[in-house]
């Protein structure tokens, strides 16, 4: 009730306050006419009557104005009163104002921008219901140095069974050819059973998703399609449901459309065809071994079990499984986590940098304008002083300096939306690969409220010691004239110079960050992957298996296309590779030397595997170290043999000759094949340039085919031009064959460190907004100092001071204010690197030349900030000097 | 003509409350009442009223209403809430506390120490 009337007041006073007014005006009126209504009735002269009513009643404006202070309109008002003026004063010094409000705006652009991605990402939950109770489980075998796998198919059974579970799924992706309606393409499938779509909460755009019995062996193949392959092959036909389609030219029917939001997260930003495990072509005959450790789960937990609890129950069952499975489960652990910590694991520290980063921007932005707020106060404090003697309360005027600092704060924020809006989409590089699509990043409430939030904060930052100082009650002395020479006005310059330092110090920290990840960027570009990637080209070819079903088909194919490829003009060079570094993921196998001891516990006995034409070294040069290169006589009818790489041979041999030794392994499900080393070649990073190469086994394509591999071409031709011939020659071979990933190794390699180098870049731009904005504090407090020392300058140099040693002077006075910022800089940069640590590659958080380069870079920037200032108290003039007071 | 008593400041809400609560009142007709009956002894300056009634009106304890005067004008007349009313309760309990203190202690003789 009471609240109410209080909130009609405040309406009244806003939005009716002409009509407040006039009622006021009204009832006043009425009184004073009443009044000498009264008095003429008790004998006065109408005119006396009407003059003593007036009188009687006081200053009449007086308490008009005391009836508005009742009515509460007071701080509206006021409000009002100071945003006017504010304006006022902005539009005055429009060169101030637009100084402030674009660095905060960059600022508060930046941080919103930013955060637009964090909370897009950490914070907002995944848009499934109950998102916390979604998990995914994996294995790793630590004995064997595997750090994260699959689960084997009985495995992913017996967690299904163990009851922590509403419903637990498994999937893996690869990719199947589609062909008829269109030309044939590779398609993007996830293998999934088909618990993982209640998990998700899928629901159909059309028909169903997968029930229990499209999992049963012998049931009809069945798949669904996604909504963009849906709209962009089939033309969004809506009769497509119980159609069928050909994936690997075998017939799948369709039975379900997936929105486009709808994705199985953990592996794979494209998904465009989901299929029950039992029908796919490669993955159906891993279901029955126990050794293979494959699926990755995706499951729901049961309402009211905890993490804790699940992990432990996995682990539990890990640990039976190890024991009841020596021989397969052996040193394998099941292991639990929450879905969404899963999915964004990879960028969390990478956007917590960066929000560090753009955090310490906006606090630079700050004090540089609460700087510049305090070079004004010497004119506001008169101002000040006036008001506070002719009645004004200091918190009144406090009050409106802050209204002031809010105003050029929200500007700011508004124009650094914009930039934030502009931004955002720019920023999607950022994000984790798994993020559900309908997750992007947008500027939503959280993120407009986070906008005002550090607006306002910044607003506080910038705006209260300005106020507190310009509103020092000191009268007398800030009514005399003198305030730049008087006490206050030194201890404000200390205030200033100290704010100055600090800018230099925060700016530090972002330019030794940036610095130390310009570097480990350069060291991750010039890293030698072990082959020579100019002028090589890939590109992909995948047979379909139920056409291409024998291993002798496989090899055949690749050998006849080989030789029409290498029959071209320029195209000699040529290999066919079974997965390509970097290109492709990598196929880990299990190996056993033979006749060899076990070795020690907690080395890994699993080494990337490769399939290649003989070809293949030359053309990617890698160089041999030992024995030979495979040759075209080691067919699949002669001796099986392998080729190590140089760490497999160091790891595993140490001092032996591995050439002569035998090595099992194969892919499955030939996985016992016994091979003699014939050589040992350079070592390649094969997972990441940032990973020392590994071991890895290369079998000869021809013992060991694949159903399709890459073409790999060295041609000095542009790639175009060999695109087009490998293309033709496909079309040649089989006309239903789709040639995908095409794609040359220097652009592999600049992919892999795309999002470090966008990264880098950005905090980088961080770097150089930092610099010059402390470049502009510096400037400020110099320009500021010289100012005020007009008359010392004078006297100096009346005295015979020479010019040098007056710049000298203001040099030293800036180095020193550079020299304080720099130290606390250092001590933050060195927290701040620990931070960059897990990001840096090949540079410690403390790399001593990147740290000098940045003393020598804001150095440089102190001098150049201080060089307009010293030139002008070079130039002051003695006789102006002394005349100016 | 009665001595006129100076009134004791945070006395005005009370008597306006008062005098509303005798019936649906405007601001002159405010004035006239607590003169009335204060027996002509409380002297209420004019230009204070209206700020005081304001408040009452922003703190819920009238409420204002246009209607027609005696007169036949048109005149903003105040009455009580229930929040009015009790608030008028408590202040003259309070006032009646106070002031038989204040009485006790003034009549207080030497002898009586």
């Amino acid at each position: 009730m009471k609240s109410l009337a209080f909130l009609q007041t405040i309406a009244n006073a806003i939005f009716r306050r002409a009509r407040v007014e006039a009622e006021m005006e009204e009832e006043l009126r009425s009184h004073i006419r009443d009044r000498a209504a009264d008095l003429e009735r008790s004998g006065m002269a109408h005119e006396e009557a009407e003059r003593r009513a007036r009188i009687e009643f006081g200053g009449y404006e007086h308490v008009k104005e005391e009836c508005r202070g009742s009515l509460g309109a007071r701080f509206w008002e006021a409000l009002v009163q100071d945003l006017r003026f504010g304006g006022r004063l902005l539009l005055k010094a429009p060169g101030f104002a637009a100084v402030t409000i674009l660095t905060l705006a960059l600022g508060i652009g930046a941080n919103t921008a930013i955060f637009s991605v964090i909370y897009a990402v950490l914070l907002r939950p995944l848009p499934y219901t109950h998102p916390e109770e979604l998990v995914v489980g994996f294995e790793d075998n630590l004995q064997r140095g595997i750090p994260i796998s699959g689960c084997s198919y009985q495995d992913l059974t017996e967690l299904q069974e163990s009851g922590i579970f509403a419903s637990i799924g498994g999937v893996n992706r690869h990719d199947l050819t589609i062909t008829g309606s269109g030309s044939p393409a590779l398609v993007k499938t996830v293998v999934v059973t088909p618990e993982v779509f209640p998990v998700l909460n899928a629901k159909p755009l059309l028909g169903r998703y997968f029930f229990s019995g499209d999992e049963k062996k012998g049931s009809a193949p069945v798949a669904l399609v996604s909504e963009g392959l849906w709209r962009s092959r089939f033309g969004g036909d809506s009769t497509l449901v119980g159609k069928s389609i050909m994936l690997d030219q075998r017939a799948f029917t369709v039975v379900g459309i997936m929105p486009a939001s709808f994705k199985v997260p953990v592996f794979s930003d494209h998904q465009e065809i989901w299929i029950p495990i039992v029908h796919d072509p490669l993955f159906s005959a891993w279901i029955p071994n126990r050794n293979q450790h494959w699926l990755r789960a995706v499951g729901r937990l049961n309402p009211g079990v905890t993490l804790a609890r699940a992990k432990a129950e996995a682990g539990a069952v890990g640990q039976r499984m190890e024991k009841e499975f020596p021989a397969e489960n052996g040193g394998w652990a099941l292991r639990i986590a929450p879905m969404q910590a899963a999915i964004v694991e990879d960028v969390r520290t990478p956007l917590l940098i960066l929000l560090g980063a753009v955090g310490l921007v906006l606090l630079l932005a700050c004090v540089n304008i609460a700087n510049l707020l305090l070079a004004r106060t010497s004119s506001r404090t008169k101002e000040m002083a006036l008001r506070q003697a002719l009645g004004a309360r200091r918190g009144r005027m406090i009050r409106q300096l802050l209204t002031e600092s809010a105003l050029l704060g929200l500007l700011g924020a508004a124009l650094g939306l914009m930039l934030a809006y502009s931004g955002a989409n720019a920023l999607t590089a950022l994000l984790p690969r798994d993020l559900p699509s309908m997750h992007n990043v947008q500027i939503d409430a959280p993120v407009l409220g986070f906008a005002l939030l550090i607006s306002l904060m910044a607003t506080a930052l910038f705006g209260l010691i300005p106020a507190f100082l310009t509103t020092d009650s000191n009268l007398q002395f800030n009514l005399k004239d003198n305030a730049a020479h008087s006490g206050s006005g030194s201890g404000r310059l200390r205030l200033r110079r100290f704010l100055a330092a600090a800018e230099i110090g925060v700016a530090t920290i972002l330019v030794v960050g940036a610095g130390l990840l310009m570097r480990s960027l350069l060291t991750m570009t010039s890293v030698n992957p072990g082959f020579t990637p100019a002028n090589i080209l890939k590109a992909e070819v995948s047979l379909p298996r139920y056409r291409y079903s024998s291993p002798q088909q496989w090899k055949t194919f690749a050998e006849t296309l080989l030789e029409r490829i290498q029959a071209q003009p320029g195209l000699k060079d040529s290999a066919f590779a079974v997965p390509v570094p970097l290109a492709n993921g990598q196929i880990a196998l299990n190996f056993t030397i033979a006749d060899h001891a076990a070795p020690a516990a907690g080395t890994p006995t699993t080494a990337d595997y490769v399939s290649v034409t003989p070809e293949y070294f030359q053309v990617m040069g890698i160089p041999l170290l030992h024995g030979r290169y495979f040759a075209r006589e080691d067919s699949d009818h002669a001796h099986p043999i392998a080729i190590i790489s140089e760490s497999f041979a160091r790891v595993y041999f140490k001092d032996e000759n591995p050439i002569g030794k035998r090595l099992m392994f194969g892919f499955p499900p030939d996985s016992n094949v016994v091979r003699e080393i014939v050589g040992v070649v350079g070592g390649v990073r094969n997972t990441e340039l940032t990973q020392e190469p590994g071991p890895m086994m290369y079998v000869p394509f021809a013992q060991a085919p694949f159903w399709g591999g890459n073409l790999v071409v060295k041609s000095a031709s542009p790639p175009a031009t060999t695109v087009a011939a490998i293309r033709d020659i496909v079309r040649g071979l089989d006309n239903d064959l789709p040639v995908t990933d095409i794609v040359t190794m220097p652009e592999v390699l600049d992919a892999s460190v795309a999002q470090p180098k966008f990264r880098t870049w950005l905090v980088s731009a961080f770097g150089a907004i930092a610099l010059l904005l402390a470049a502009i504090g510096v400037f400020g407090v110099m320009s500021y100092s010289v100012a005020s020392r007009t008359r010392e300058l004078g006297v100096r140099a009346a005295l015979g001071a020479s010019q040098s040693s007056i710049v000298r002077m203001i040099l030293l006075e800036g180095m020193k204010l550079g020299g304080v910022g720099l130290g606390f800089g250092l001590a933050g940069a060195l927290g701040f690197s620990w931070f960059l640590k897990s990001q840096l590659y090949g540079v410690t958080a403390h790399d001593p030349m990147t740290l000098a380069l940045s003393v020598g870079v804001l150095l440089a920037v102190a001098v150049l900030a201080c060089y307009l200032p010293a030139r002008r108290a070079m130039r002051v003039d003695p006789m102006i000097a002394l005349r100016c007071e | 003509m009665p001595e006129h008593a100076q009134i004791l400041p945070g006395t005005l809400d009370l008597l306006i409350l008062k005098a509303v609560s005798l019936g649906p009142l405007h601001g002159y007709g405010i004035l006239l009442r607590i003169e009335q009956i204060s027996k002509q002894a409380l002297l209420i300056e004019q230009g204070a009223l209206y700020p005081a009634l304001f408040r009452l009106v922003r703190q819920g304890l009238l409420k204002a209403s246009w209607g027609t005067s005696e007169n036949n004008r048109k005149a903003k007349f105040y009455q009580l809430t229930p929040a009015g009313h009790r608030r008028l309760r408590e202040e003259t309990e309070g006032w009646d506390r106070l002031v038989a203190a204040i009485t006790a202690a003034l009549r207080t003789q030497p002898e009586e120490l």
